[in-house]
């Protein structure tokens, strides 16, 4: 590989100590100008307009006044004073534009304020590499926000561009051109590559909370703890994964995949809350039963949800490899909803195993809970007590309640009329039209106003297939409902009964004319919808090899390289060592062959280094047997030696040889520089140490 | 049988190689020694220059003599040819000689009306071109057309001359008056450049001893043939030249060409085939530096300035800037 040509000034030895004092050239100011309107660009979808304004403006003045040096109101904007106190107030302002000053959002957008501010008045060299500094900390606050590929990528040309203008404030009046220069910066950074990636993989990660973003870093979308009518169905407008699940084996059926998820029991008339009163279960399933084992990678939703396939047969486990011991995630609830330890903040990841099974023993008997009712729906309860009497038995009720759903003119559409106080009662008997929290909640009231225990359960149905992973979306909220009869705890998807594509296809086949459904949930979408698929399944791995690599990924690949909690000197000589052996991939074996000599040649460049080492330079115009004929005279001792070797280096150098000779006389050279370098090594230590000994002696 | 070699004395596995590569055994290239020996008998104390006038024929150039009149340039030309069983012709080039004086002329013959190709002094093995920068230009380019062609035309006929044509040109340093000098272009067809010089001190004495030496060279025994030439010059092409040597043939022609004009890659191609024509006289089937060095200047001091003396010093200058391999 070559090297590199230096049009690069050294970093670390400031040569120039009057370059960081000068004032700032056109071309550093152009190389910063670029810099910063790279690195403000992605923060221009998220800030408030007026903030994107100020800070483009800023930096805008600053290139007018750089065209317009004269002009005298420009300067004065632009002086320190003036740019200190329109920073001042603008941290006033977003003070009270957010509402609060700690957190992710006021301070990255004070931040940006600020390096717009810092450009306008850049007078020096030195404030350059300041604003430099400033930027690349705004760089970083792009991943606040989003930890995506796409945010990794656009932060490719920022780097370069960071890159650039670091060797344009070093040395700006060096003459290469920009392309030069670029294609130098270029070169330097993918060279610089590898000993990223090292450091990425070996730099000890901190485990833990010091990473974790503030609490307003995290956007909020997902099942919530309560429900009301509606709102599933604004939730299924979402194009949002909630999670993604990798199966051991294959996955189950489509109309099996209920993702569990909060299980909803205190009803006020309208809206669905959870229990207060809940205990933790321990998983339990059928000796016989087939076991689903998966891997859920959970987007952050900042509750404490975790989702189960159906019913949970084991505790979620951090995924660590074949390891089974790790630790608990979460706990199992005695309604099967599986509860973590701690709000999900950022992706996690868990092992889970499952049952499918619409009929669950219960930890205990029902709560009075699933039977209250707040009366609020009369005609329903009215309407329940008299089909209770025409059933048999509940479980022929429940049907019964299904069979009405499915004869009687009820709609399935995600745009029902706005329901009033008697929500259940009007969606019974005067819209009939409704989302799967209608029919659930619905359903639910009847079996309560039959004396049934029953609850609505939130969650997920479906799931879609890329490669070997399934994403659940937001648009696969669903909400069904479980009644207890029998001892056991069923499942009634009365959706199923108005709309049973729903169940067996997902929701745009349910709901095949209605625009509000995400583009994105339809089937038909055609290349679009490949293409996006493909781009998921990228950042699938891209969330699954680089953003959660974290402390426990790094262990494992400890453990796979077989060193089991190495130390932090193993550690830092394994990434010297891979650092070094990429240094002389790239620059070559410095000491060995620099001179690009060939290796007979360098052999004799030994010997004249010995042999001048020794006092008998070599003179010019003399022929190397000349020299050495020379030497061996002045150097009695040696001169069969040197005899040998001018022979040797003759027939070696200057004489048409085969192979085999060429090797036997190259050994023998070898080995008697070896031997004249020591006695020489010897004989000047000897003479070094002669006059040390005299003195001591004196 | 007394054995000559100029840097050391040849070892066996040498003479091995040598053997195998020559078309000729060592012994045969024992003759080449005892042509060295018998000219240096005529040329009392000239071995270096005699040794650089034999390299240049066996290298298939011509030779330039730089020098006084007197010093044995006539007497070299003499030896030569009669060692090496060669016919020679000698010109004197003068202010009114014609190009036709050297080529030959057609004449017509009067018997069947035809013209006929009468040929000039040219038409002979070797050639002593006495005071060449005496002639007129048009007299010069002739014969320097016959040196690189090894042919001459006349009146649109082509008539090739002897295959190992050597020309031996003299000019006097010293009298450049009236004098037509050599252009660049032309010097650069001589393959060596040599002074004779006058003979030390114990050679002029032996010379004052055993008399004229000319008509000594006269009775002098033929050790070649053409034939036996023909071969040591194919021979001379064998020689090995390594990678070091080359390096350092390359560097000191581009050392020639920091100041002023410098060696041309012609020259540089000269250079290769006089060094090997030089170690095969040495006895060697390889080129040593040395040999490079000891041809060096003699091959670049006439291109270097046009001069031999001048040159030659300047060529021994870069000698000295020149690291040897």
């Amino acid at each position: 590989m070559s090297r590199v040509r230096g049009t690069w000034r050294r970093l670390f030895t400031r040569t120039d100590r009057n370059a960081t004092d000068t004032p700032v050239d056109e071309r550093t100011l152009f190389a910063m100008a670029t810099v910063i309107f790279l690195v403000q660009f992605p923060h221009l979808f998220h800030l408030p307009i007026w903030v994107s304004l100020l800070g483009g403006g800023l930096v805008g003045l600053r290139l007018w006044h750089h065209h317009a040096p004269h002009h005298k109101s420009l300067a004065l904007v632009l002086s320190p004073v003036t740019v200190t106190l329109i920073a001042a107030t603008a941290a006033v302002l977003l003070r009270l534009d957010y509402g609060y000053a700690v957190g992710r959002d006021p301070c990255v957008a004070l931040l940006f304020v600020l390096v717009a501010a810092k450009f306008s008045e850049i007078r020096r060299a030195s404030d350059a590499t300041v604003l430099l500094c400033l930027s690349a900390f705004l760089l970083l606050t792009q991943y606040f926000y989003s930890q995506t590929i796409l945010t990794a990528l656009i932060t490719l040309p920022e780097i370069v561009a960071m890159a650039f203008a670091m060797a344009v404030v070093r040395d700006p009046h060096n003459p290469a051109t920009n392309a030069q220069q670029l294609r130098l910066v270029g070169k330097l950074l993918i060279q610089g590559l590898p000993l990223a990636a090292v450091l990425f993989v070996l730099f000890p990660r901190l485990p833990g909370p010091l990473w974790s973003l503030p609490e307003d870093a995290l956007a909020r979308t997902g099942l919530s703890d309560s429900m009301s009518p509606g709102s599933i169905g604004s939730l299924s407008k979402s194009n949002e994964v909630a999670f993604r699940v990798e199966f051991d084996g294959p996955p189950p059926p489509p109309h099996a995949r209920y993702w569990r998820g909060p299980v909803l029991t205190e009803f006020d008339g309208r809206n669905w809350t959870v229990s207060e009163q809940n205990t933790a279960a321990t998983p339990w399933h059928p000796p016989d039963a087939k076991v689903y084992d998966y891997t859920v990678m959970l987007q952050p939703h900042r509750l404490r949800w975790l989702f189960a396939l159906d019913s949970a047969a084991s505790l979620p486990r951090a995924d660590q490899g074949a390891n089974t011991d790790t630790p608990i995630l979460g706990q199992l609830m005695a309604d099967r909803q599986l509860i973590a330890n701690a709000p999900v903040t950022s992706v996690l990841r868990y092992r889970q195993s499952s049952v499918l099974s619409n009929a669950m023993m219960p930890a205990h008997a029902p709560r009075a809970s699933t039977l209250q009712l707040p009366g609020k729906n009369p005609k329903a309860i009215a309407f329940a007590e008299d089909l209770r009497e025409q059933s048999t038995s509940d479980l022929d009720y429940a049907q019964r309640v299904l069979r009405h759903f499915n004869r009687d003119t009820f709609r399935y559409t995600l745009q029902p009329q706005l329901l009033g106080d008697a929500p259940v009662d009007e969606f019974l008997f005067d819209s009939k039209a409704g989302f799967c929290e209608h029919y659930s909640a619905a359903f639910v009231v009847m079996m309560r106003a039959a004396d049934i225990p029953a609850r609505v359960v939130t969650g997920y149905l479906g799931g879609e297939m890329n490669g070997d992973y399934m994403i659940v979306r937001q648009a696969d909220a669903h909400a069904w409902a479980e009644a207890f009869i029998d001892g056991v705890w069923r499942r009634f998807d009365p959706t199923g009964q108005v709309a049973p594509s729903r169940v067996e296809q997902g929701l745009s086949a349910a709901l095949p004319t209605e625009s509000a459904v995400p583009s994105f949930a339809r089937m038909d979408a055609g290349w679009l919808r490949s293409a996006r698929l493909r781009w998921d399944a990228l950042n699938h791995q891209w969330q699954r090899l680089v953003v959660d690599f974290d402390n426990d990924s790094q262990k494992s690949l400890w453990e796979r390289l077989g060193l089991i909690n190495p130390s932090l000197v193993h550690i830092v000589v394994l990434a010297m060592a891979l650092s070094l052996a990429w240094g002389l991939f790239l620059f070559g074996m410095p000491s060995l062959n620099r001179s690009g000599l060939s290796r007979d040649e360098a052999l004799w460049h030994r010997l004249c280094r010995l042999l001048s080492l020794n006092g008998f330079p070599r003179v010019p115009g003399e022929s190397a047997a000349e020299y050495l004929q020379r030497v061996s005279g002045e150097w009695p001792r040696q001169r069969a030696r040197l005899r040998m070797l001018s022979h040797d280096f003759t027939t070696l150098r200057f004489r048409r040889t085969d192979d085999t000779q060429a090797q036997r006389t190259r050994a023998r050279i070898q080995r008697e520089l070896l031997t004249l370098a020591l006695g020489i090594r010897v004989n000047r230590w000897q003479r070094t140490r002669r006059p040390v000994a005299n003195a001591e002696h004196a | 049988m007394r054995r000559y070699t100029l840097i050391g004395p040849p070892d066996q596995a040498m003479n091995a190689t040598a053997a195998a590569l020559n078309p000729f055994d060592i012994p045969a290239s024992q003759q080449l020694v005892d042509v060295l020996d018998q000219l240096d008998r005529v040329l009392i104390g000239k071995r270096e220059q005699v040794t650089l006038a034999l390299a240049c024929l066996l290298g298939r150039g011509h030779l330039l003599i730089e020098d006084v009149p007197g010093v044995g340039k006539t007497t070299l030309a003499h030896a030569l040819s009669a060692t090496l069983g060669l016919d020679w012709t000698r010109v004197q080039f003068t202010s009114d000689l014609l190009p036709a004086d050297v080529v030959g002329v057609s004449v017509l013959d009067t018997r069947d009306n035809r013209f006929q190709f009468r040929e000039g002094p040219v038409f002979t093995p070797i050639l002593l071109a006495d005071e060449i920068n005496r002639a007129p230009p048009r007299a010069q380019s002739a014969l320097l057309e016959a040196m690189e062609e090894r042919q001459v035309t006349v009146d649109g006929t082509t008539y090739p001359l002897d295959p190992g044509f050597f020309v031996i040109a003299t000019q006097n340093p010293a009298d450049q008056q009236g004098a037509y000098p050599l252009p660049q272009s032309q010097l650069d067809r001589f393959l060596v450049g040599i002074e004779i010089g006058y003979p030390d001190a114990a050679s002029e004495r032996a010379l004052l001893e055993h008399g004229d030496t000319r008509r000594n060279a006269t009775q002098l025994d033929s050790l070649l043939d053409e034939e036996r030439l023909a071969q040591l010059r194919d021979a001379c092409d064998a020689v090995y030249v390594s990678a070091p040597v080359l390096d350092y043939l390359q560097a000191l022609i581009q050392a020639t060409r920091a100041v002023g004009t410098g060696l041309s890659p012609r020259a540089g191609l000269s250079l290769v085939r006089l060094s090997r024509a030089y170690a095969l006289i040495a006895q060697r089937d390889h080129v040593l530096p040395e040999d490079v060095r000891a041809v060096f200047p003699a091959l670049a001091g006439h291109r270097l300035t046009g001069q031999v003396q001048s040159g030659q010093a300047r060529a021994r200058e870069i000698l000295d800037q020149v690291a040897m391999p």
